[in-house]
């Protein structure tokens, strides 16, 4: 894909983009970080903001505005990844608030979220956390009022209509629905976050 | 080698930040004033972003376990080496046996501790910077306790006693002035708290973490559906939240938020933001992103001046 791309300065040393889907902030953000000054790429749901040194904007002024070739992401056709999930309980401590605000039973709530597959969009917030669409549209839940300071490794929450996966233990705010023991995360791994974008994964209750 | 014997309020090992990694949710970390942590660096002759003990709000002390050479720069009242008086901003040799405290700052929030040749620290993500959220980096990714024990990674590199300039010695003060440029939803404010935002003084919010300080005072008026979809931050970005009170973030910063981001801090002044105590007041002075790059230009001339020189060009400090 070709994109003309008008990017809006968000500060000194920043520019950023608007795009219409995860999968094309995504590509976006790929494409840019191939630019030598840009320090840091990050992609948002529907934005893509670039890092770099002010003594380089003038090099980025004359870029902008061109056009650029943005090549999708090529997601290995891998299969979808399995994720094992506790549900409830100490794993799951806000399961049955959802539970109450959708007017379902556990068991309805945990058949809803393990049914079909559902892609992982964005890595984000904290490390490795995982925003993963794919619930159905009648799913909509609030974040938490007050976040959690400390979140367990391999939590799982859902959030408007998001499922989020903790890899690492950090604050948040979403209401957790139980935890998974899947190795989301390797630290002795070159790439230690196994979800990426794009990746396709299952929920399973055990 | 040094004895922890009080951390103070949280001490954290602090090295180079993980810029590059926010793909994968990975927050900067680093000193939250890295202007200050290179100066310790420059005076044990360390490359800048070498890792260093990152104290905060002071009343810190260690025992001495084998003689070392340490620089202490940042937010700083009182020193004394077993005893005795001693400076920061210059290069000190502490013996064995000898105790070292350093008092409650009356201004600023981060004192910086460096040991020729740098802590040795986990090195994890690029970095031997402690991220505390996640746990990882720094000492066992965890802030410092009494008995703890830290190492220097070899013998000190440096030969004389230096002393940093006085014209690049920072002081602090409990008001900052902070250049910002107005950022991607800067225009969901009203008018009316546009001009509050730039004109008023906030004071810092009573809980100042190394992920964010809190700007309180004037309640910002912000047309927002509360549906934004989570967007890139920085250190340095300004988010606010429905309540209208806005959020600085710092080096910890998360790597996306939901938040309308209505400005953000200039490259150049965002390492004043690791020295912001709660209560003190905090001014925005508005700036064009053109004029903020002129300002990043002269400030770090100025540094460099003392900073990039004898054998050292490790780590960028206005980031």
């Amino acid at each position: 894909m070709r994109a003309s791309i008008i990017p809006k300065r968000t500060a000194d040393d920043q520019f950023e983009f608007a795009v219409e889907t995860p999968a094309m902030a995504q590509a976006l953000a790929q494409t840019l970080r191939n630019i030598e000054w840009a320090e840091d790429v990050v992609a948002g749901l529907d934005r893509v903001c670039v890092r770099f040194h002010p003594r380089h904007a003038d090099e980025i002024e004359s870029l902008f505005g061109k056009t650029l070739d943005v090549s999708p992401i090529q997601n290995k056709q891998t299969a979808p990844i399995e994720i094992a999930i506790r549900y409830g309980g100490a794993d799951g401590p806000d399961l049955e608030q959802v539970c109450d605000a959708l007017s379902l039973t556990k068991d309805a709530f945990i058949a809803l979220h393990t049914r079909g597959e559902h892609t992982v969009e964005m890595i984000g917030f904290t490390p490795g956390f995982s925003y993963i669409s794919g619930l159905p549209a009648d799913i909509k839940i609030p974040r938490l009022s007050q976040p959690r300071s400390r979140v367990a490794a391999g939590s799982v929450g859902i959030s408007a209509d998001f499922t989020g996966l903790y890899a690492l233990a950090g604050p948040g705010g979403w209401p957790l629905i139980g935890r998974t023991e899947t190795l989301l995360f390797d630290q002795t791994g070159e790439d230690p976050f196994r979800l990426k974008p794009g990746q396709r994964v299952t929920f399973r209750a055990v | 080698m040094l004895r922890v014997t009080n951390p103070g309020l949280q001490a954290t090992l602090q090295g180079r930040p993980r810029i590059g990694s926010r793909q994968f949710g990975i927050p900067y970390s680093g000193p939250a004033d890295a202007v200050s942590m290179a100066l310790a660096n420059r005076l044990v002759g360390n490359p800048l972003d070498a890792t260093c003990l990152e104290i905060t709000y002071g009343g810190f002390s260690a025992s001495i376990e084998q003689t070392c050479t340490l620089a202490i720069a940042g937010a700083v009242d009182q020193i004394s080496a077993h005893g005795r008086p001693a400076s920061a901003h210059e290069t000190l040799t502490l013996q064995r046996g000898e105790r070292l405290e350093i008092s409650p700052p009356k201004h600023g929030a981060r004192t910086y501790l460096a040991i020729g040749s740098g802590f040795q620290a986990r090195f994890e993500f690029g970095s031997t910077s402690t991220y505390l959220p996640a746990g990882f980096g720094g000492y066992n990714g965890r802030a410092l306790k009494a008995g703890d024990v830290l190492n220097p990674n070899g013998p000190a590199q440096v030969e004389k006693t230096l002393q940093t300039p006085q014209a690049v010695r920072p002081s602090f003060t409990s008001s900052f002035a902070l250049r910002a440029c107005v950022s991607a939803e800067t225009d969901r404010l009203s008018a009316a708290s546009l001009k509050t935002l730039f004109n008023k003084t906030f004071l810092a919010g009573r809980q100042g973490t190394r992920m964010g300080v809190s700007l309180t005072g004037h309640t910002l008026e912000l047309d927002s559906d509360g549906l934004m979809k989570s967007a890139p931050v920085f250190p340095g970005t300004i988010q606010c939240p429905a309540s209208g009170e806005p959020i600085v973030l710092l080096c910890d910063a998360q790597t996306t938020g939901g938040y309308p981001r209505i400005a953000a801090i200039a490259r150049c002044d965002r390492h004043l933001l690791g020295q912001i105590r709660p209560g003190d007041g905090i001014r925005l002075l508005r700036r064009t992103p053109q004029a903020a790059a002129k300002d990043h230009a002269e400030k770090q001339k100025l540094l460099d001046d003392w900073l990039v020189g004898a054998d050292d060009v490790g780590g960028s400090y206005l980031y």
